[in-house]
């Protein structure tokens, strides 16, 4: 029979992460609300700034230009690959990081390991990193790129831009991927990787009807050069901005979604274990009175 | 009524005008530069600076701080980090923006430091400069 003292202690305990969790969905939910209006208020932005710059790319001549090199020369061994890896601050938020990190580690598989560089934002994928890289000589990670990933702003994307740019033109790095969760339409998340050095004209693929081909094409002002040394921190600045708020915006819908089951799952336990402790308050009852009832019926008897 | 052409000016925080337009007068890097409708395919980026434009006959002002410009025959584009009317400009806000950026000039930093105040001093002075155009 189970103990009546434990189950009261435990469905003590089980109600006070059931206040914890249920704060948390609180906090979450009204931090979704901030992060979904960013998010709208950035989308526009951020959809055509991508579309612009295909737009740009496709209507001018081919530039020399430093973003665009690929340095085919360098073998695919030795390149140099950065990563810049968003994930959260916090845990408890479902799958959410894991997500994140998952697909991290398919790209890394992808690439020669010890040629990569882990540019990560938030706590969680940090340390997940340093555990990850102590054990095997791994990629590396920058341990002064310390970012948050709360209430994202623009300056902090500009000097994380500044920062990849520079170590691009410095060939410290080869290549630049970026790893974000992005809401899809459904308004469901999947982790998402987006290429940003080399500029690559592939990925800003024409509309489907392919309109944009009848434009003509544009000159840059004063110079093409001049232009995109402007255009293409510029870009990626806003690509890193956009990413940011789209993936804090999943964080925090994911964490509200966690921590609602959570507490609901809370919920039916403390149902059950009610239930089981009424029961075991009954038997002990029951059989508290079958005591005294034969007691009293030894006592009569002799 | 003029002939016009489309203009999207989309700053990073929300989009800030979306329509007809017949003429438009940006500050790109090498100077000022008008748009008309018709005006031949071009890119160029925008420092911080006025943006001006006219519907209708009505001029409006804008500060812009830092974006690029794509314009074609039948529309134009902007996108800029921000953009603001000239009453939305909080003033309070940029002076004291103004004053910590010359405070920080002041003392020593290094290249890239110097260059985020300095490009912080210019969005104040730029803002400080429209919101006071409004009064006149």
């Amino acid at each position: 029979m189970p103990n009546i003292r434990e189950i009261r202690e435990r469905i003590e305990s089980i109600k006070q992460i059931l206040k914890i969790t249920n704060a948390m969905y609180l906090i979450s939910s009204s931090k979704l609300k901030k992060a979904r209006k960013a998010l709208d208020d950035t989308t526009p932005y951020f959809d055509k700034l991508q579309e612009t710059l295909s737009d740009i790319l496709v209507h001018t001549p081919e530039t020399r230009q430093r973003y665009f090199n690929k340095r085919a020369e360098i073998p695919e061994e030795k390149r140099k690959k950065g990563y810049i890896v968003i994930t959260a601050d916090k845990g408890l938020c479902g799958s959410y990081n894991h997500n994140v990190l998952k697909q991290t580690e398919v790209e890394l598989k992808k690439a020669f390991d010890n040629n990569c560089y882990m540019y990560i934002l938030g706590q969680v994928g940090r340390l997940y990193f340093q555990h990850r890289n102590n054990d095997i000589d791994h990629s590396s990670i920058d341990s002064e790129f310390l970012y948050t990933t709360q209430n994202p702003t623009l300056f902090r994307a500009r000097d994380i831009a500044e920062l990849i740019l520079d170590k691009f033109v410095k060939k410290e790095l080869d290549e630049v991927y970026l790893i974000y969760t992005a809401m899809d339409s459904k308004g469901e998340f999947e982790p998402k990787t987006v290429q940003i050095l080399p500029f690559k004209r592939i990925h800003f693929g024409l509309d489907k009807d392919g309109k944009m081909k009848k434009l003509p094409k544009a000159e840059f002002v004063p110079s093409s050069k001049e232009v995109m040394d402007y255009l293409i921190p510029n870009y990626v600045k806003g690509l890193i901005y956009g990413a940011m708020v789209e993936a804090f915006c999943c964080e925090q819908q994911a964490r509200m979604t966690a921590m609602d089951a959570a507490t609901s799952s809370a919920r039916d336990m403390i149902k059950d274990l009610s239930l089981v402790y009424n029961r075991a308050r009954q038997a002990a009852i029951t059989q508290e009175i079958t005591e005294v009832v034969s007691g009293a019926e030894g006592v009569s008897g002799g | 009524m003029a002939k016009t052409f489309h203009l999207d000016i989309i700053a990073s925080d929300r989009v800030f005008y979306q329509g007809e337009c017949e003429h438009l007068v940006v500050t790109a890097i090498d100077g000022q530069l008008g748009i008309l409708p018709g005006h031949e395919a071009l890119v160029t980026s925008l420092p911080t600076g006025e943006l001006k434009y006219c519907v209708n006959g009505k001029w409006h002002n804008a500060a812009i701080s830092e974006g690029f410009m794509e314009v074609m025959p039948e529309f134009a584009v902007i996108l800029a980090d921000h953009c603001e009317l000239p009453e939305e400009i909080d003033i309070k806000r940029a002076e004291a923006a103004r004053q910590r950026a010359e405070e920080l000039l002041r003392g020593k930093q290094s290249i890239m430091e110097y260059y985020h105040t300095q490009a912080a001093l210019n969005r104040a002075i730029n803002r400080l400069k429209l919101s006071q155009k409004k009064f006149k």
